[in-house]
This record gives structure tokens, sequence and C-alpha cells, in this order.
């Protein structure tokens, strides 16, 4: 994963879309355009602690001035969210990383089908109007709790018209996987938001036949399995031969920069990639919340993920 | 609280090389050559807090000897390279060499580069300075005395930061690492002049 140039921008606009969703626009002090993006892609904003958090740019990728997220607070979340929507009112500073895209558009796609929850909504909005753009074949199914609470709704409805599908729990339209069917040829799908709305979807999509390089999800919340427990491990290193020892009390990415080697991180949560490298072999014990189904088998997520026996790493 | 505030704080002192105490800074240092007769002017200051934050341009700066520019992240110790000593304190770039990349001399990539000052990721840049000439040598910005301690080498993580092939055309002229000798405070139109 290549390096973020991380820029002061200055928030341009801050407002509430929902009672609990703040939309900001940042924009460059001293550069009138900002490195370029892609439908998906997420930013890092840096915290004053030094944390980041990752938020899907919903904006217009051809609008190269501007960057814009929308923040929702999470209560139970880890404070993140309450500082920027208690901190970032118009004029503030903050640090924020050039874009990186998890989560892009297939672009041998013949039909795109689009699943948003809730705020999983953002990186949705930006596809949906790339696509729309690009004139290509697509469907939305956004599912909230109800109109009011769902953000970016109206622009969403914009752009889609009567490719899009609500689903409003309030008004007894609960969205199921049994919503999606068997695939077309060369049909993809793009899930982004609650992690069990993303399992049930995939594990539905996957009994219809569809592939795991046909599935694409973005979670913004690594996984959290309180059952897990770690065990010791073995890595070898392709480059050099060298074998290193991850007791169960570390984690890969910790053992592999304690014996000297260059690894970029950020979130160390799973989420961001930064330090996602190739394997060649072994048995890895995926942890991560970023890879896509078809990457497991040969790249690992060294922050979360872990494996059994002797781990191989093209490193 | 700034992030700034909080990344430094956290960074432990940095290492340096000393300039002249760096294998090929000793070397030249003990080699007669160069061009003289030159004088020069700073043209910018930038430092940057921590690695991969972009750089912020600076009226004035202060120098402090063996550390580096107050606020950079090769003064905190908070730099890509920071946990590999080496000579750290201050990089400079010549004006010269980002005109030439600008109208793309020589023709190593596909067109002109405009790589900014603000982009670069050097300290300061300077006009009318040979750099390449300056490893072993004393020179002083202003009031500030500096030690060449090796030439500058391009990174991959530049070209990675700024998603611009500038690796190849920065090769050979991708500028200077030195040392303070004693500090004090520099401003953009300094003079810059050979001491020995």
């Amino acid at each position: 994963m290549s390096a973020r140039l991380i820029m002061k921008l200055r928030v341009a606009e801050a407002r509430f879309i929902t009672d609990d969703t703040l939309l900001l626009r940042l924009v460059h002090p001293s550069r009138p355009q900002l490195p370029a993006w892609t439908a998906g892609a997420h930013v890092d904003l840096v915290l004053p602690d030094g944390k980041v958090r990752q938020y899907s740019l919903c904006g217009d990728p051809a609008e190269r001035g501007s960057y814009t997220i929308a923040v929702k607070r999470e209560e139970a979340g880890r404070g993140g969210s309450a500082w920027i929507q208690e901190s970032l009112v118009e004029g503030a500073l903050a640090h924020v990383s050039a874009p990186r895209n998890n989560f892009a558009l297939a672009e041998t796609a013949s039909h795109h089908l689009l699943v948003a929850g809730g705020i999983g909504v953002t990186p949705i909005l930006a596809m949906a109007r790339s696509l729309a753009a690009a004139g290509a074949s697509f469907r939305v199914h956004y599912c909230a709790r109800s109109a009011p609470t769902a953000p970016l709704l109206e622009e969403l409805r914009d752009i889609c018209g009567e490719r899009l599908s609500c689903w409003f729990s309030e008004d007894g339209r609960r969205f199921t996987a049994a919503a999606i069917e068997a695939p077309r040829d060369e049909e993809h799908l793009y899930a982004c938001g609650p992690l069990g709305l993303i399992d049930d979807l995939t594990a539905h999509a996957l009994s219809l036949g569809w592939s795991p390089e046909q599935i694409h999800a973005e979670k913004f919340q690594a996984l959290r399995d309180e059952d897990f427990i770690p065990e010791d491990f073995e890595v070898e290193l392709s480059s050099t031969g060298q074998r290193l020892h991850v007791p169960a009390s570390s984690t890969l990415l910790a053992v592999l920069q304690a014996h000297g080697v260059p690894m970029r991180t950020s979130c160390e949560t799973g989420i961001c990639g930064s330090c996602i490298c190739d394997y060649s072999a072994g048995d890895v014990i995926h942890r991560d919340a970023v890879l896509q189904l078809a990457e497991r088998s040969h790249r690992v997520v060294p922050c979360v993920s872990r494996a059994r026996g002797t781990l191989t790493l093209a490193l | 609280m700034s992030t700034l505030d909080t990344q430094t704080r956290t960074a432990a002192t940095p290492e340096h090389i000393a300039a002249f105490d760096h294998p090929v800074g000793k070397i030249a240092r003990e080699t007669p050559g160069g061009a003289l007769g030159w004088r020069g002017t700073l043209l910018h200051i930038h430092i940057a807090p921590a690695a991969s934050f972009e750089m912020e341009e600076l009226t004035e700066a202060q120098c402090v000897a063996g550390r580096g520019i107050v606020g950079d992240r090769y003064y905190e110790g908070t730099g890509s390279y920071s946990k590999r000593p080496d000579v750290r304190e201050v990089t400079l770039i010549e004006q010269e060499a980002l005109d030439a990349l600008a109208r793309n001399d020589p023709p190593l990539q596909e067109g002109p580069i405009t790589l900014l000052p603000v982009d670069h990721r050097r300290n300061l840049t300077v006009k009318g300075v040979p750099l390449n000439h300056l490893v072993g040598r004393r020179f002083r910005v202003g009031e500030v005395v500096f030690r060449g301690g090796r030439l500058n080498f391009p990174c991959k993580y530049l070209e990675e930061l700024l998603g611009l092939p500038v690796f190849l055309p920065l090769y050979n002229r991708s500028g200077l690492n030195a040392g303070i000798e004693s500090g004090g405070v520099i401003r953009p139109g300094d003079t810059i002049e050979l001491l020995d």
C-alpha cells in the first residue's frame, strides 16, 4: 500500500443532515485542487491523539476542489465521531489524508447492484453518481430506520430516480438478503453498512452462485470475535528466508516491525489497509474488515490477522 | 490540543549523525575542490510536523545546532527515517533542479513535472547554490552555519506521496543533507555563502 499525504484542510461547510449525522465539506487553504479520487474511496481523518478514522467520500469525484464526508455520531464508539462533531465547525482545520480506494467499482461489470445500510450510504452515493454519469446499468437498495433518519436520501433519490429501492424498517419494510437474486453475467454486488447486513448479504449471495470476485463489501468496523483466542505461529519472509516467531501476546505487524521490516501502518485495527502484504503459503486467520473475499487467498492484514503453523510472506 | 502537539510530544529526541562524521562527509571534507565565488539566496523554508504530513511554509525558522529546524519532523524525531540515524537535521534543494524538471530536462519521463517547493519535502529551497559541491563544506545561510554531510537521494516514498514520477528525474540533483554547526534564525531572502 502506498504512502499518502496528510493535508491540513479547512472546514468550508458543516451542517447536520440528520439528527446525528454531520456533513463536512473540506477544502485546502492554498491549493485549488485536491488529490484525485474515484467512487468508493475514503480518507483518513487524524484525531488529536494521533488515531485515525476512515470516512468515505460522498461528493462528486469530478469536483476536485473539495472533499465531502458525512460523520454519524456513534455514542457507543471510540469517541472519534463525538470529537469531530463538536470540534469541526466551519473554519476549523483538520488533518486529512489523501484518498485511498479499497471499494472500487469493477470496470468490467455490465450491471452494478449497490446495497447501503444507514451511514454506509456515503460511498454508495458516490458510486451511484459515477455510474449515472457514465450511463452504466445499476440499482440501489437503501436500508435505514426511517426516511428522516436516512442520511443523503434526497441526493440519492435525485441521482437514482426509479433505480432506488428504499427499505425503512419503521414503515414495516425491512431489508433482507432475500431481496438479492442470482447474478446475471458480469453483475457485481457492492455493500456498505453494518457487519450483520454485510455478512447476511455475502452468505446469501454466495449461496445463489455469486462468486467472491463479484462481491465487494466495505465495513468500517473490524471483525470482533469475543471468543477468539490468539495462538503462537511462525512467519517466514520469502526474500530472505528469515523465520520469526509470533507469540500469542503479539501481532504479526509488531513482530515484523520489531525485526526491522519497514511497514506502513495507520489504524492498526484492520480497517484501513495500510499494512496489507502478500503471502504465498500458509493458513491465514483473517480478522480484518478491509480485504475483499477474492483477495484473502493471497493477501493478509498483519495488524489483526494471524495464521496457523507457518505463514510465508512475500516480503 | 492539535495533532501536531501530540505527535511531537510523544516522539523521542532524534539521533543525528554529525555532517563531518558521516563516511562521505568525512572524505569530502579532506578532498579539495568545488565551486568558489558563488553567492546564493534562500527562497523558501518548509517544515512538516511528522511523516506524510504536508509541508508548511515559514517566513522565519529557528535552527538548532545538532538537531534541526524547530517544528520539523527531523527536529522532533517523527520523520519517516527518524529511526535510522543519518545526516538529516536540514535538507536543501536547488530551485534550478525544480526548473529543470519543469522544462522536462533531461526528458526522462512523459513530460514536464511541476514540483512545487511545498511538495518536494526538503526544508530549504535555494537559488544560485551549487549544493552538489557542498558535501564536506561549511557554508552559511544568513546567520546560521551549516555543514554539508552527504548528497540527498530521491526516495520512492516521495513518488507515492505525490503521485508524481520524480524518482528518476531527481537523481543526482536531489539536494543536500546538512547539519547545523551554529544555530539561529533564517528567513527567505537570506544570503548563502561558502565558508570553507
